[in-house]
């Protein structure tokens, strides 16, 4: 029994670890070949940046020779922008939805989630119209407008599903506390919600942060440049600087992998232990 | 402390509706208790007076002042809920004194209502602690303890207790009503429990279906129920009825006199409570055992009539009888009551 019990185990835990290897390959791979020359890089791919081939040029170039420092404040400014407007307006439209009855709710409701189904991509051409008409071509704006409507549909339809499942007795309790509404949703319901927020953040951010189409069709400018777009300048037409391309991407990890610590810490769940008996 | 008065409360939602028609006035300091089968709008009503559903028709005041149009804060109200409704993220110090803090109360009155309220439910152990970390019955007392603190006119309560095991229901059941005692203030109290019913009321509701059925305290509710409805829902276990004839206003079950009554020749419906049968060598029922129950001190005997209608009787003493045995058994005529074939109460 035991030793079946092992060899299960081990099973499992050789399968993940060949999963996390996988997944990991790619990343580990960027990190390494950022360090080494270019013959280092086409020569042995694979290999670690040792001795000849050890060469930390890329991020020289990098960090010196161009405005990465720019984009990279560009991408976090339109990444955290974007970010707190789909968390405030997704959380905010969701318990609406879940906590009134009003007419045409449903209705609203499938509305706001349908944005799933239609790739915003597809409207390009007619967003590209709206934005230069509005003036923001080229603007930070355009993108953290975009990327909000981009993010709204799937976070309002996670926090729907979630918020529900918020106690309606806790709410009628602040109520009698006399908190206003949007006192209950601030104070009552979002600390109840921090694990689903969380979530939800993390599965905002990335597309952002790693998006290339929209920066490059709504603001291709040399001040409004984000971290995908910059790292194209490092792409020539006849030569690649690979050791740049790929020294900014791995810089171009680092923030994501933060944000992810911070919410992921947040990640805890049963936090709602003990507020209503389950 | 003060008056709850309800006059010509109507709530429908859509084509349903919830409650019909209800009036009452509540006194300065009663506990008065709702009970009623799930969905007989009780909680409903409950919710109208704290404000956190609307009236559709009719006038809510309290102490003399209408408060149907204002907000639950203003009311002068405050509610303990059947999942206690703690705020999981304070700790029991920010959960007692939460609703003060937002009234912009000043942070020393804050402390001395709150360590006031934590003395009288025993909670002064685990002002620091998380709700998480409570078990049940001291959450439920952390949810009566914000009730206090907020000193309202009215106490309203619902179902508080269900969520509670059987002897911490009984504990808690005794606390609340010392509470009442203690405090003195008006309170509503909303269950489908008869038992909490009878121990807690000054005076019971019985609602169904979104009418008033009863009012009146519990023995009178116990003694001279209004209907088979009230009469089955007051007691436990619960009243046999049986179909009986009435001739020259005599009752007559199966071919013996049981009580009188004034009312003419036909069909009605006799109401015994379990616990007034009497085993009696001449009694007037005689059926045959089918189940017999041992309780220690009492039992109940599960009796099939000759014409097949069924009655339990709650008997006092160490008694043996098995399934078969015949069984004979009395009851005062003032102990019976007659009913109608619309089920409504004939006076004896």
């Amino acid at each position: 029994m035991i030793m079946r019990e092992r060899i299960t185990s081990a099973g499992i835990h050789a399968i993940l670890i060949a999963y996390s290897l996988l997944a990991l390959f790619p990343l580990i791979l960027i990190v390494i070949n950022s360090f080494k020359t270019r013959k280092g890089i086409f020569n042995e791919p694979t290999a670690l940046p040792l001795g000849k081939t050890f060469s930390s040029d890329g991020y020289a170039s990098v960090l010196t020779n161009s405005d990465f420092p720019l984009y990279f404040g560009n991408s976090m400014v339109v990444t955290c922008v974007s970010l707190m407007l789909i968390l405030l307006f997704g959380a905010m439209a969701a318990h609406a939805l879940s906590e009134y009855e009003f007419p045409g709710d449903s209705f609203i409701g499938v509305y706001l989630i349908l944005g799933i189904m239609v790739p915003i991509r597809l409207g390009t051409v007619a967003l590209l119209e709206l934005i230069v008409d509005l003036g923001l071509a080229n603007t930070l704006t355009a993108l953290i407008l975009v990327y909000t409507a981009q993010g709204l549909p799937i976070a309002i339809f996670i926090f729907t599903e979630f918020l529900r499942s918020v106690s309606r007795e806790i709410k009628d309790s602040a109520r009698i506390d006399g908190l206003s509404e949007y006192r209950i949703f601030f104070e009552v319901v979002v600390p109840l919600v921090r694990p689903v927020i969380a979530t939800v953040a993390v599965f905002s951010m990335i597309p952002i942060w790693n998006d290339l189409w929209f920066p490059l069709i709504l603001s291709p400018g040399e001040e409004t440049r984000t971290v995908t777009l910059g790292v194209q300048q490092f792409i020539g037409q006849y030569t690649v600087n690979w050791g740049a391309v790929l020294a900014a991407l791995s810089v171009a990890i680092l923030p994501v992998l933060v944000m992810y610590v911070i919410f992921s810490k947040q990640l805890i769940r049963g936090i709602t232990a003990g507020a209503v008996k389950g | 402390m003060a008056t709850l008065e309800l006059k010509g409360i109507q709530k429908s939602f859509g084509d349903v509706n919830v409650i019909r028609d209800m009036s009452l006035d509540v006194n300065d300091g009663e506990l008065i208790v709702f009970v009623g089968p799930s969905g007989c709008g009780k909680s409903t009503m409950l919710r109208m007076i704290a404000g956190l559903e609307t009236v559709s028709q009719g006038r809510i005041s309290i102490g003399g002042r209408r408060v149907d149009h204002l907000p639950p804060a203003d009311r002068g109200i405050a509610m303990v809920f059947q999942s206690y409704a703690l705020y999981p993220h304070k700790d029991v110090r920010g959960n007692l004194g939460f609703a003060l803090k937002h009234a912009g109360v000043a942070q020393a009155e804050i402390d001395q209502r709150v360590n006031a309220a934590s003395e009288i439910l025993g909670l002064s152990e685990m002002m620091e602690r998380k709700p998480r970390e409570l078990s049940g019955g001291q959450r439920q007392r952390v949810a009566i303890g914000r009730a206090i603190v907020r000193e309202p006119d009215v106490f309203l309560f619902d179902e508080p207790l269900s969520n509670l095991d059987a002897a911490l229901r009984v504990h808690m059941r005794v606390e609340i009503l010392k509470l009442h005692q203690r405090l003195g203030n008006t309170m509503v109290y909303v269950t489908h429990d008869q038992v909490e019913a009878m121990t807690l009321a000054d005076r019971i509701v019985v609602f169904r279906d979104g009418l008033v059925e009863q009012v009146g305290t519990p023995l009178e509710l116990y003694r001279n129920p209004v209907n088979t409805f009230v009469a089955g829902f007051i007691g436990s276990p619960a009243m046999n009825f049986l179909q009986a004839d009435a001739k020259g206003s005599r009752i007559h079950l199966s071919q013996s006199e049981i009580c009188t009554s004034h009312i003419g020749d036909g069909r009605v419906k006799l109401g015994l409570r379990p616990e007034h049968l009497m085993l009696e060598e001449n009694g007037a029922i005689e059926g045959t055992v089918s189940v017999f129950e041992h309780l220690g001190g009492e039992s109940f005997v599960h009796l099939t009539l000759p014409d097949q209608q069924t009655l339990v009787a709650k008997l006092d003493g160490e008694l043996s009888f098995k399934p078969g045995d015949t069984c004979r058994l009395g009851i005062r005529p003032d102990h019976c009551h007659v009913f109608d074939m619309n089920n409504i109460r004939i006076a004896s």
